[in-house]
């Protein structure tokens, strides 16, 4: 099979999710000879660099300047045309908001079978077996996407990396195709960076601490954001801190909010209601910081504290501290 | 302003999760079926513009077998939507976001609305495929992970934000728009009595799924529930560095979520 893995960039590097893509691009492939890359926008051609580091020799560039503050759906195009030129059948994309927003219209567009957010995928007779959490992760389904042609996103941090292999790609441009629909309208003004820029994105975090009422006031949130700092983590925090205006919206986790998977995850005075649970059940190791032992939250957690977190905590980013620093 | 909101029936959150006999999907039986919270949002939505933006009409539309997506049009109508279509299809067409899509877009292409509503993703499979399938379908820009979707007379743009990675994205689009909401910031209203009494007699307009639209999301094949969890390992200690010390050494050897 031949798979076209769609890089997306941040911050001036490859999206972690991207390397997802690429990872499980990899090990369906069987080769990097069969992975060829695509980068669109802005920073086209760095990406197609960065993407040389894991061993793909093969770039397709699309970096028309009319995509800048473009919404994503206006790139399907190129890509669907990108992966015809090299014949791909499979195409993968980082499970962000901007990659699952292209596999709904390159399922349409490019005529594949589709699927956001899957956390295994393996060939079976053909077609491609995909398993992905649903119900926020109450649940888990198993679908099987017949080809030719199939197009995925792949959930943030479900994949190990995949390994560096440096290599020099051959970068071959591609010219926007011609796209009869309005795609161009809608423009993007601005944007407010999340956490003001302090460090990594909810969406992209391997470790995420979100806090809760438990921090008791909007000053107190600083002992959850130094763990956050002390861990390279994301900050979250329940809808309770949201709502009383200790943190902005865009800190929430949960089912209005956002839904965060990561390696690790740690609820500081969150009591577990399900509109939270929904948004964090599926990370992989959850731990509990909470002075009620009754608490829910102690249910979906792998690992607890019961306890007052204004000792906990400090007491915690004391001990992170001295380990990285050993 | 035409506003069309696009809706779907999913098992109400409460739902203890069963696993049909086939082990291939949710086993539906006996389970209450609801509007999904982000269709609330994006009904919510509609009617907000509705009020905002004089002599509005907002056409609500589901597509889904009998009696539940019939249930939440006559829900969302009760709500305040003007006008409801049922797209009549079997459980199994219309789990498949592309297809609904696709099946919804027949219907609504001509004459086509300003806006088109959905929520961002389905509040069960959460596939994420509706609203850039929708788009797709009808030739129209979409975009999801909306909120706060105001209507600007002066400039004739659709003005919202996106809550994405990045941050919080500021937007202007014109019409004809497909825009998927996320539910963060709008507080839906609940219906009142009498206008639940009277949706249930409104007209629901009814109109059949055209099956050769061909389905995208593949096919299901096993359903699964986790073990339950078996709940917290609790760190026993006496001082708070005790238990610091005791937890980071577990998330280092035994969890290996830590170097
Ligand atoms: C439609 C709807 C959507 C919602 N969406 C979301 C959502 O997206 N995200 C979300 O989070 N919520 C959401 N909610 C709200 C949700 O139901 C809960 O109200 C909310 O999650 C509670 O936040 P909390 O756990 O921080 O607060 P609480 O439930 O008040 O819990 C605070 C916890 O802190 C503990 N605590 C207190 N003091 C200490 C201390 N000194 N040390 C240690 N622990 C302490 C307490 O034991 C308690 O367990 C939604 C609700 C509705 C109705």
């Amino acid at each position: 099979m031949t798979v076209l893995v769609v890089a997306e960039r941040t911050g001036g590097r490859l999206a972690a999710a991207s390397l997802d893509a690429i990872a499980v691009g990899i090990s369906l492939a069987g080769t990097t000879a069969a992975v060829v890359g695509f980068a669109a926008g802005p920073g086209a051609r760095e990406s197609a660099s960065d993407l040389g580091q894991y061993g793909l020799a093969r770039v397709l560039v699309a970096d028309d300047p009319s995509l800048e503050g473009a919404p994503p759906c206006a790139g399907a195009a190129s890509v669907a045309a990108a992966a015809d030129r090299v014949g791909a059948d499979t195409i993968l994309i980082g499970g962000t908001t901007y990659g699952r927003d292209l596999v709904a219209r390159l399922a349409v567009k490019w005529k594949a079978s589709a699927a956001n957010g899957v956390t295994e995928v393996t060939p079976a007779d053909g077609a491609l077996r995909i398993r992905r959490p649903v119900f926020g992760g109450r649940a888990t389904e198993t679908r099987t996407l017949a080809g030719p042609r199939r197009v995925l996103s792949v959930r943030p941090h479900a994949f190990p990396p995949p390994p560096s292999a440096p290599a020099s790609p051959t970068v071959e441009p591609l010219a926007r195709p011609e796209d009869p629909a309005p795609l161009l309208g809608p423009k993007r003004t601005g944007v407010e960076a999340t956490a003001a820029g302090l460090g990594p994105s909810l969406g992209d975090a391997s470790i995420v601490v979100s806090g809760g009422r438990g921090v008791r006031t909007a000053e107190n949130f600083h002992l959850v954001e130094e763990l956050a700092a002390a861990l390279g983590a994301a900050v979250g925090a329940s809808r309770a801190v949201t709502d009383a205006g200790w943190r902005p919206g865009s800190f929430q986790v949960g089912q209005t909010g956002r839904s965060v998977s990561p390696q690790l995850y740690i609820a500081v005075g969150i009591s577990g209601a399900i509109q939270h649970l929904v948004g964090m059940v599926s990370s992989r190791v959850i731990v509990a910081i909470n002075s009620d032992a009754s608490a829910p939250i102690f249910r979906v957690a792998d690992y607890g504290i019961v306890g007052d977190l204004f000792q906990i905590v400090p007491a915690l980013t004391a001990e992170i501290r001295r380990v990285r620093s050993a | 302003m035409e506003i069309v909101v696009c809706v779907r029936p999913v098992p109400e959150a409460e739902t203890r999760l069963r696993v049909a006999p086939n082990g291939q999907t949710l086993d539906a039986d006996g389970v209450k079926f609801v509007l999904a919270g982000y269709d609330e949002s994006a009904v919510e939505q509609a009617l907000l513009l509705k009020e905002a933006v004089a002599g509005s009409t907002v056409h609500v539309v589901a597509c889904g077998p009998a009696p539940r997506t019939e249930e939440v049009l006559r829900a969302s109508l009760a709500l305040g939507c003007d006008r409801a279509t049922w797209v009549e299809a079997p459980a199994e067409f219309a789990a498949d976001s592309i297809r609904a899509a696709g099946a919804i877009a027949a219907v609504v292409r001509s004459p086509l609305p300003d806006l088109l509503l959905c929520g961002k993703q389905g509040g069960d499979d959460e596939s994420g495929l509706f609203s850039g399938a929708l788009g797709e379908h009808l030739g129209l820009p979409d975009l999801n992970y909306v909120t706060d979707l105001r209507w600007d007379a002066g400039t004739s743009r659709f003005r919202f934000q996106r809550a994405t990675e990045a941050g919080a994205e500021r937007w202007e689009a014109p019409a004809p728009l497909v825009v998927g909401l996320q539910q963060a910031w709008n507080d839906p209203r609940t219906a009142k009595l009498p206008n639940i009494l009277k949706s249930r007699k409104a007209t629901v307009a009814k109109v059949h799924a055209d099956p050769s639209v061909p389905p995208g999301a593949g096919q299901p094949e096993k359903f699964e529930l986790p073990a339950p969890r078996t709940g917290a390992k609790l760190i026993e200690y006496k001082t708070p560095e005790e238990a610091a010390q005791k937890l980071v050494r577990i998330l280092r050897e035994e969890a290996k979520v830590l170097p």
